[in-house]
């Protein structure tokens, strides 16, 4: 039965543009993907080890820069600037994981927040590489054989084949050695150290993966949207991120996937539902009723209740 | 019983066949309005809303455009570029409207534009004021506001009179902010001043005593200023703590003088303006009765009087897509893009009519707007010293 | 002429020092209200674990309030002030009791995540309410700064100044000298033995979260009126709290009015003489270095409330 909705579930995905003909939710889709992977990325460290980086949006404008940058001032193609976006976030990932995992809890919140203040000033600010608030426009789309992926069909293809690698990469993750070591981290960390797991070095690779991946979204993003300004170090997007993580259940992997995909569409929903006095206060009020009523998250309260 | 049947649908297809055509001609024109509705300048995004709410309801009262009325499908983009191309996408794809009047600000107005060329629909632009926007060759762009360039030659002509040897700048770190130090700063060099030290807020900082101190020693005779309105009610003011003794200009339009000194008081006193619309003296304006009933409406619907300076853009913008509409014939989104080259009418702010901008073949409209200098004397907004009659 | 009064030419080495306490008094102003947003934080943080979020929020509370009270009550400019802080205690008591209450037990991202829930719902409340445009709160001091030596300082600021350091002396002997206090450096030292001790947890909760919150209020009330009221101006002061607990160590009401101070002047010293550009990247850069170098805070010696 779990099969057959399985495959049902991956035929509707692959078969998406045929009957969401519709562009316009192809377009929310395509944003849904994108937040997925950094749903993903952030529930590496908050879900899986525990730690709250609230500097998130940090590794996925450092992405979006990279790309955007590679592409229009070397020519780089998407496919190597990709890349280039997840190593440079992978890069910063390292730089915070090794300055910030000195301290935890609280303490390692306010790094982060502060390193995502420091980046964000630095876009703004640093006029001859990024172009300051006007931003960075005309990234091009990207290209595969010649073929322009420009259109939504084709970028939903592309969006998709990286969500299911990122989802795959958690998946091994988690259930490796690695993500055994991460979860004893997350529940007693002495214990962990006294069976032999080397808390900085474990955590440092987590924070690694999670912003290369986080510098992924970022890169997708920025050949979506093909415009790149300070806007994508907004707190607004680390808080989304924490609310999809948190919301559709951290330390699950199908969690963020839910969150994501739900809290992308509802803002779209209530700009459809109600005028755009009423939309982020209705944002506010849902998301305390979603925390009041689900308070570990959707995906572990339907697991709890399938029982 | 068949011969019932058959009637009944004789008569329905009669009906509905005269009816139909009818109800077709009656479907509204849908324009789309994408602006800053929360947020940080929420303030700005709702006056432009109201003024082109004040431009519908003209327009349908006096019969609409061709026969139809006129439907405003508005949007937030929540001071977000992102936010401003879905809102784009959703108007386009969703709502169906062949022609939006957007997005505010700059970043804003860049987010949207790749979506006006991937779908063939013309925005109107009517705050924005980055080069980039016009100068990117975007044929879908028509811009009715002044990039810096023109603002800062629409000053050149007073920068004798005003006196200005060595001017500061302190502008918000913004596209805005920036262009806008550029363009003034390359006109005051070619006019002959000295351009000092051009410092920087971020757009939601409230303490700029640090960047008054700096210019208070730098030893000008001019502070040009850029930003919004609620910021330049605390550089005044924080100013006038310092005692910073200088002529101080605000750039831009958004500085709504009444607002200032509502809140600025004193502070304000002396200070020059360059705004594109004169509430109080409307029949100065080019189309005087136009903008007498203009500041009457918005007063009749207990709009702000402070909101005037800008609400102004909202109507022009839809009054310009309206007047398009008509030219053409039909709402649809390549005819729009056409008959916007053949617009020529007065707005609020003066004549509209779109001039080639950008790069060959693909060129963007620019129109140019009036661009007007007021001062703040004895509490209240007057021509400036340097134009009053002697 | 723009402006009142004149500007004096002095010589190069005066002009630096007369602008360097000009900074420091303007930091000094700041840091005060930086501190009172600070104390509010850290007894929230420290003692409830909860990651505040909507801090900011009963700020920006405290200066709305400020502004119904004087614009629509008619009421005195003091007494304003002081409604707004009793607005920021009663609406912070009713959100512990509905909100965090039934969550207690829950995991500190839960609470985190309703606290966010929060301040969406409250800012754009406020949103709806007042409207986008932004406030001017009238007050009743002259404008015309005191001149101390080369040093320009308006009266409302010597006000806010003054006010601050009343309200931080307060939540001082509030902390140290009443039983209500006591219970609460109890609970954060230690909450097993302090429940056992007869402590009721519950209460102290609900009484940290309205102190908390109408210490915001103040800072908000008492800010108002220099700079104005308009719905996004809590998000920076949540940042500028959140920097205010580190530097001083969580639950350190010393250090968070040492830290407060310390942020005001840094931030006015780093404007002034780095760049105005990076005017809040100070802040995280000290953050950033404390942090690394002395993680429990600038001025912690242990972690206790006090």
């Amino acid at each position: 039965m779990k099969r057959a909705a399985g495959a049902l579930g991956a035929v509707a995905l692959l078969t998406l543009p045929l009957w969401l003909a519709n562009a316009y939710h192809l377009h929310v889709t395509i944003m849904a993907g994108i937040f997925t992977i950094l749903a993903l990325s952030l529930n590496l460290l908050l879900g899986y080890t525990g730690q709250l980086s609230l500097g998130h949006a940090a590794f996925f404008g450092i992405g979006a820069y990279t790309s955007a940058l590679l592409a229009l001032k070397l020519g780089w193609p998407f496919w190597l600037g990709l890349p280039g976006a997840a190593a440079l976030a992978g890069l910063a990932g390292w730089a915070i994981g090794r300055l910030a995992l000195k301290v935890r809890g609280a303490y390692f919140v306010l790094v982060t927040i502060s390193f995502a203040g420091v980046i964000s000033l630095v876009s703004v600010n640093w006029m001859e590489l990024t172009n300051g608030p006007l931003g960075l426009p005309g990234v091009p789309a990207p290209e595969l054989a010649g073929v322009s992926l420009r259109t939504k069909p084709a970028y939903y293809y592309l969006v998709l084949a990286a969500v299911a690698g990122s989802y795959l990469l958690c998946h091994r993750l988690v259930h490796s050695r690695l993500g055994r070591a991460f979860l004893a981290l997350r529940e007693n960390e002495s214990l962990a150290e006294s069976v032999g797991v080397d808390p900085t070095r474990t955590l440092v690779l987590a924070a690694v993966v999670s912003a290369a991946l986080a510098g992924v979204a970022g890169s997708l993003y920025a050949h979506y949207v093909r415009f790149v300004s300070p806007e994508v170090f907004l707190f607004s997007y680390t808080v989304t991120m924490v609310i999809m993580v948190v919301a559709g259940g951290k330390g699950t992997l199908a969690g963020p996937v839910v969150g994501a995909v739900l809290f992308t569409a509802l803002p779209e929903a209530l700009r459809e539902a109600m005028a755009w006095q009423w939309q982020m206060l209705a944002y506010g009020v849902l998301l305390v009723l979603l925390v009041f009523f689900l308070p570990r998250g959707i995906v572990p309260t339907l697991t709890a209740w399938r029982r | 019983m068949l011969k019932r049947w058959c009637s009944t649908l004789f008569v329905v297809l009669v009906v509905g066949g005269l009816v139909a055509p009818a109800g077709f001609a009656q479907a509204p024109i849908k324009i789309g309005v994408i602006q800053p509705l929360s947020g940080a300048v929420a303030a700005s995004g709702n006056y432009v809303r109201m003024g082109a709410e004040i431009a519908r309801d003209w327009i349908n009262a006096r019969g609409g455009v061709n026969g139809r009325k006129v439907e405003l499908i508005i949007e937030d983009n929540k001071s977000d570029p992102k936010e401003a191309a879905s809102a784009a996408e959703k108007l386009i794809v969703r709502d169906k409207v062949p022609a939006i009047m957007g997005a505010w600000g700059s970043s804003m107005t860049l987010a949207a534009m790749p979506k006006l060329q991937e779908y063939g629909v013309p925005m109107v632009v009517e705050t924005s004021s980055a080069a980039s926007i016009t100068r990117s060759g975007n044929p879908w762009i028509f811009r009715i506001s002044p990039p810096s360039e023109m603002e800062a030659l629409g000053l050149a002509r007073y920068v004798d009179k005003l006196g200005v040897k060595r001017a500061d700048f302190l502008a918000v770190n913004t596209d805005w902010g920036r262009g806008a130090v550029g363009a003034f700063g390359d006109m005051l060099k070619k006019k002959g001043a000295a351009v000092g030290t051009a410092e920087y807020m971020d757009q939601a900082a409230t303490d700029m005593n640090a960047q008054i101190t700096k210019i208070k020693g730098g030893g000008g005779d001019t502070l040009f200023l850029t930003t919004a309105v609620e910021q330049i009610t605390l550089v005044l003011k924080q100013s006038q703590e310092q005692r910073l003794a200088r002529k101080i200009i605000t750039t831009g339009g958004s500085s709504s003088p009444s607002q200032l000194i509502k809140q600025a008081g004193a502070a304000a006193e002396g200070t020059y303006h360059i705004v594109f619309f004169m509430p109080w003296f409307p029949e100065s304006m080019p189309d005087g009765k136009l903008a007498r009933a203009f500041v009457d409406e918005w007063a009749k619907r207990g709009h702000p009087f402070e909101g005037l300076t800008e609400g102004f853009r909202g109507h022009d913008g839809i009054a310009t897509i309206a007047e398009a509409v008509k030219i053409a014939g039909k709402d649809e989104p390549k005819a729009i893009q056409a008959a916007l080259w053949k617009v020529s009418f007065t707005g609020v702010n003066g004549p509209i009519k779109f001039d080639k901008d950008g790069p060959a073949g693909k060129e963007s409209g620019q129109s140019k707007p009036s661009i007007f200098v007021v001062q703040i004397k004895d509490g209240k907004v007057a021509l400036p010293d340097f134009l009053a009659k002697k | 002429m723009g402006g009142v009064g004149e500007e004096r030419r002095s010589l190069p080495p005066t002009l630096i020092l007369d602008a360097l306490l000009q900074h420091l008094v303007n930091g000094l102003v700041l840091g005060g209200t930086y501190a009172l947003l600070g104390i509010g934080l850290t007894l929230i943080f420290g003692l409830m674990n909860l990651v505040n979020f909507a801090h900011g929020e009963f700020y920006t509370l405290g200066a709305y309030a400020t502004f119904a009270a004087l614009a629509l009550g008619g009421l005195n400019f003091f007494v304003a002030i002081a409604a707004a802080i009793a607005v920021g205690a009663v609406v912070g008591a009713l959100c512990e009791r509905v909100l965090l209450r039934p969550l207690r037990g829950e995991s500190i991202d839960t609470t985190m995540l309703v606290m966010i829930g929060l301040w969406i719902a409250l800012q754009n409340g406020e949103l709806l309410v007042w409207g986008g445009v932004a406030k001017s709160i009238p007050h009743p001091f002259p404008t015309a700064p005191l001149t101390l030596g080369p040093v320009g300082i308006a009266p409302l600021r010597v006000f806010v100044v003054a006010t601050a350091l009343v309200l931080i002396v307060t939540a001082w002997l509030l902390i140290q000298r009443t039983r209500l206090g006591r219970a609460m450096r109890a609970t954060f030292q230690d909450r097993e033995t302090a429940a056992l001790m007869g402590v009721r947890i519950g209460r102290i909760h609900t009484a940290t979260f309205a102190f908390g919150s109408a210490l915001a209020a103040a800072a908000g009330a008492l800010l108002g009126p220099i700079f104005l009221a308009y719905p996004s101006m809590g998000d920076l002061a949540s940042l500028k709290a959140f920097s205010v607990v580190i530097l001083g160590g969580l639950g350190n009401l010393a250090g968070a009015t040492l830290g407060g101070l310390l942020l005001g002047i840094a931030e006015e010293l780093g404007a002034g003489y780095v760049s105005s550009g990076y005017r809040d990247a100070v802040g995280f850069v000290i953050i950033i270095l404390v942090l690394l170098f002395r993680p429990s805070g600038l001025f912690a010696r242990t972690e206790r409330i006090g």
